[in-house]
């Protein structure tokens, strides 16, 4: 082999090398950023997964201790009859409040995500959002609903709503995502005929238009709602 | 072949970062753990609150009973919005005009969900129960108009509450409808409003 085609292998060679380090260095760096963000978005679910069971835990162990403190101030109704006027008058307040299971005939409303399409507004609109399940739950309340449950979590005189990208959160539950259930116990025509009427809930009904967004509803002669079982502290409000 | 391997790891990896960032993105996973932090929280102290309560009708100590239900009752009728009330808060005053019940509706929610305990808009009690709508006449809150200037009373965590009230407020300010839009932190707010139990027709305990 002559001096010259050995030179010529060893600057290819070289070439190769070099380019390889190059090539390597960039395939490296890609692969790197998609799989830091992998690893934290991981860590990120992993953290609300965790705080969901702590969550459903808590709410858990409300729900016991409620169905506890009955059991003993029922006991004690037993014994007195002051007590048990006392009793049956929180008993009311419960109810009124959420934290008593209740059922009678009503309605039921049917939320689901919509399909993607064209916006201008730049927001996922296609997707459910608190404001949704807000304006469907004010409705009802409107035309009287008595009792009302968002996926089975009870609405109380101080519920709040949030969530984005949709998520919905009530109080201080979960997150929702479609499909959504709004049940409301009360006069069932009423609230179907509110629901009926086509100025109401009118960005639903425009986003029904626009992104196929799901809603149907129906009566039903008998609707089971379950007790509220999270939090209606108050630490700050003081009788006057 | 080994060209073709590293491609094919590099359009996995792409491909499990667009796969699980479908529905919600990483900012909006941190607000739902800060959401999901204070919401656990809060149900740790309601249910130390509740074992308390336990507790203390397990002691059979006379007329102990009656106190953990004359506490709850109270408790309750300031929950339901049955009596006035008083405690540390925000006033928010929004002079506008345009703004509908929907609005209304969004700022009251706005500062539910950042701590109001007790609200009421121009001596009208906020509760759940009484919706609010667009009527003729305006803003309404359980069918009764709510004329602007909205003077909405909140009593809660006046720190929490203060700086929704300095978002909400430069928000509103930002807006040509609204010509004016303040807020005060007080020592003590009261609410004298109350609203009226409805009785149930149609719900039964289970």
């Amino acid at each position: 082999m002559s001096r010259q085609k050995v030179l010529g292998v060893v600057v290819v060679a070289a070439v190769a090398v070099a380019t390889g380090f190059v090539v390597a260095g960039q395939v490296k760096a890609q692969l790197l950023t998609p799989s830091n963000q992998v690893a934290r978005y991981q860590a990120l679910v992993r953290s609300v997964q965790d705080l969901e069971a702590t969550n459903a835990e808590s709410r858990r162990q409300i729900a016991s201790l409620r169905a506890q403190i009955d059991a003993l101030e029922t006991e004690a109704a037993g014994r007195s009859a002051a007590t048990r006027a006392l009793r049956s008058q929180v008993a009311d307040l419960r109810a009124h409040a959420g934290l008593s299971a209740v059922h009678g005939p009503g309605i039921e409303v049917a939320l689901a995500n919509g399909a993607p399409g064209p916006d201008t507004t730049g927001q996922a609109r296609y997707l459910l959002n608190y404001q949704d399940v807000q304006d469907v739950v004010n409705l009802l309340f409107a035309q009287g609903a008595e009792a009302v449950a968002v996926n089975g979590r009870r609405i109380t005189p101080l519920t709040a709503y949030s969530g984005s990208a949709g998520q919905v959160i009530v109080d201080q539950g979960p997150p929702l995502s479609s499909p959504i259930k709004v049940s409301a116990i009360g006069d069932r025509n009423r609230m179907l005929a509110a629901i009926d009427d086509p100025s109401a809930l009118p960005d639903i009904r425009a986003r029904q238009v626009q992104f196929q967004l799901h809603v149907t509803y129906a009566g039903s002669p008998d609707i089971a709602l379950p007790a509220y079982d999270s939090s209606l502290r108050i630490p700050h409000v003081n009788k006057s | 072949m080994l060209v073709a391997l590293v491609a094919t790891v590099q359009i996995r990896s792409e491909a499990e970062v667009q796969r699980s960032l479908v529905g919600i993105d990483t900012t909006s996973l941190a607000f739902l753990i800060d959401d999901l932090h204070r919401a656990n929280d809060s149900l740790l102290a309601e249910a130390a609150d509740l074992q308390l309560r336990q507790a203390t009708l397990r002691s059979g100590n006379v007329g102990a009973a009656d106190q953990v239900l004359t506490d709850e009752a109270n408790h309750l009728s300031a929950v339901e919005g049955l009596v006035p009330v008083h405690g540390p808060g925000v006033v928010i005053v929004i002079d506008a005009a345009g703004l509908k019940a929907l609005d209304l509706q969004d700022a009251l929610n706005n500062l539910a969900t950042g701590g109001a305990e007790a609200m009421a808009v121009n001596d009208r009690r906020v509760v759940t129960v009484l919706p609010v709508e667009q009527t003729s006449g305006g803003a309404a809150i359980g069918g009764v108009v709510v004329a602007p200037p909205w003077t909405i009373t909140t009593i809660g965590d006046a720190n929490r509450l203060a700086e929704v009230a300095s978002v909400m407020t430069k928000q509103l300010r930002a807006d040509r409808r609204v010509r004016q839009a303040t807020y005060r932190v007080e020592a003590d707010v009261a609410i004298q409003s109350v609203v009226s139990v409805r009785p149930f027709v149609y719900a039964i305990a289970s």
